[in-house]
């Protein structure tokens, strides 16, 4: 749709009408353009998107996400080796399985002093699964894809992008969950310091 | 007889619960796509309009171009957004961050920003996520009273270090990406 034909067969009308003129025309293009990019995006990734959502909701539902459960019972156990599942495996899984912000009920399972680096963990992988499990998190999309689109437009692969965002998020979960579990012990000591 | 009617009926059943299953995961699917995903496609596009038709567009470049194209820039800009009192104010619906993808993707498709620093800006905008969010967040894995008082500040700080470590880390795992 053409609001305002740029191949007029009159001459282009001057004066003061016609810089009004002009500036009517260079309105109605900034929502031209804007329709443009929509019309790119819904014809774009949105199918895809449906398709993929539809399949893995499914895929959500037939497995049950209770399953997932059992191992956050696990993760509440001390010891070094606990820790990788405590802020890798399960905020992954959570969120996968329960979305946001359903992922951060999983917390509930972990003693108390882990839960603000469950949470921290969890939250802060709700954009990088984006990259390839977009039905984590359906709302925030664009973090991932407004960055993605520009890599489209030089022609390039996004797979590769997404993988290592994926990857390197898990990376980034790990390390915070440490890094706030660490906080956490030490302002809850404190606490229990002053109180006593 | 009775042993083909009870196959029967579980055979019926079963395929009736996976079609029904598929059947809600698309509904669920398209309820998802006009509440939340279309509408936001609606905003981006009009903020890509924007700045691609009016000169608002060359003075963001000149702005982002310093600091999304170069390591030390991305780490200001991580910074920045993991200050304590800033990122929980960045932090809702992220749509900050959003926005501040979509302008720096359009950046790169433009060719301001090389596109092997897409991976640590992804990191960059973004070590606010989830900061407005933490006594909800805490709150649905029932913690306790004191424990939300001691979380937020928790992982407030925690950000303020993992924030730029995390852009640091993306920095080096972008080598080879797009080159």
């Amino acid at each position: 749709m053409n609001l305002l034909a740029e191949d007029a067969t009159v001459g282009e009308p001057t004066g003061v009408w016609g810089s009004i003129a002009g500036g009517a025309e260079y309105f109605i293009s900034i929502f031209q353009k804007g329709g443009e990019v929509l019309w790119g995006l819904m014809g774009g990734i949105l199918p895809t998107l449906i398709v993929l959502l539809t399949a893995v909701n499914a895929l959500v539902r037939i497995i049950g996400p209770e399953k997932i459960e059992g191992l956050g019972r696990k993760a509440a156990q001390p010891g070094l080796i606990w820790y990788p599942v405590r802020y890798i495996v399960l905020p992954f899984l959570a969120v996968f399985f329960l979305t946001n912000p359903m992922a951060y009920t999983m917390g509930r399972f972990l003693p108390e002093r882990f839960k603000p680096a469950f949470y921290d963990a969890a939250v802060s992988y709700v954009h990088p699964i984006t990259g390839i499990f977009p039905h984590a998190n359906p709302g925030e999309l664009f973090v991932y894809l407004g960055i993605a689109a520009g890599i489209t437009q030089l022609g390039l692969g996004l797979g590769d992008l997404a993988l290592r965002y994926l990857l390197i998020g898990l990376v980034v979960i790990f390390i915070r969950g440490i890094v706030t579990e660490f906080i956490t012990v030490r302002m809850m000591a404190k606490r229990e310091k002053a109180a006593a | 007889m009775n042993a083909i009617n009870s196959l029967l009926v579980k055979i019926g059943r079963g395929v009736g619960g996976v079609v029904g299953t598929l059947y809600q995961a698309g509904r669920d699917t398209v309820d998802t796509v006009i509440r939340n995903i279309i509408p936001f496609m609606a905003f981006i596009s009009f903020i890509i309009g924007l700045v691609l038709i009016t000169g608002i567009g060359d003075l963001i470049a000149n702005g982002i171009k310093g600091l999304a194209g170069s390591l030390v820039g991305l780490l200001i800009v991580s910074v920045v957004c993991a200050i304590p009192l800033l990122s929980p104010l960045l932090g809702p619906g992220a749509v900050i961050a959003q926005i501040v993808g979509t302008l720096l993707g359009v950046e790169i498709g433009k060719g301001t920003i090389p596109p092997q620093f897409a991976l640590p800006a992804l990191f960059a905008i973004n070590p606010q996520v989830g900061c407005d969010f933490i006594p909800v967040g805490l709150a649905l894995g029932e913690a306790e009273p004191e424990t939300v008082e001691v979380g937020v500040p928790a992982v407030l700080f925690s950000r303020l270090i993992t924030g730029p470590l995390s852009v640091v880390i993306a920095y080096f795992a972008s080598f080879g990406l797009y080159s």
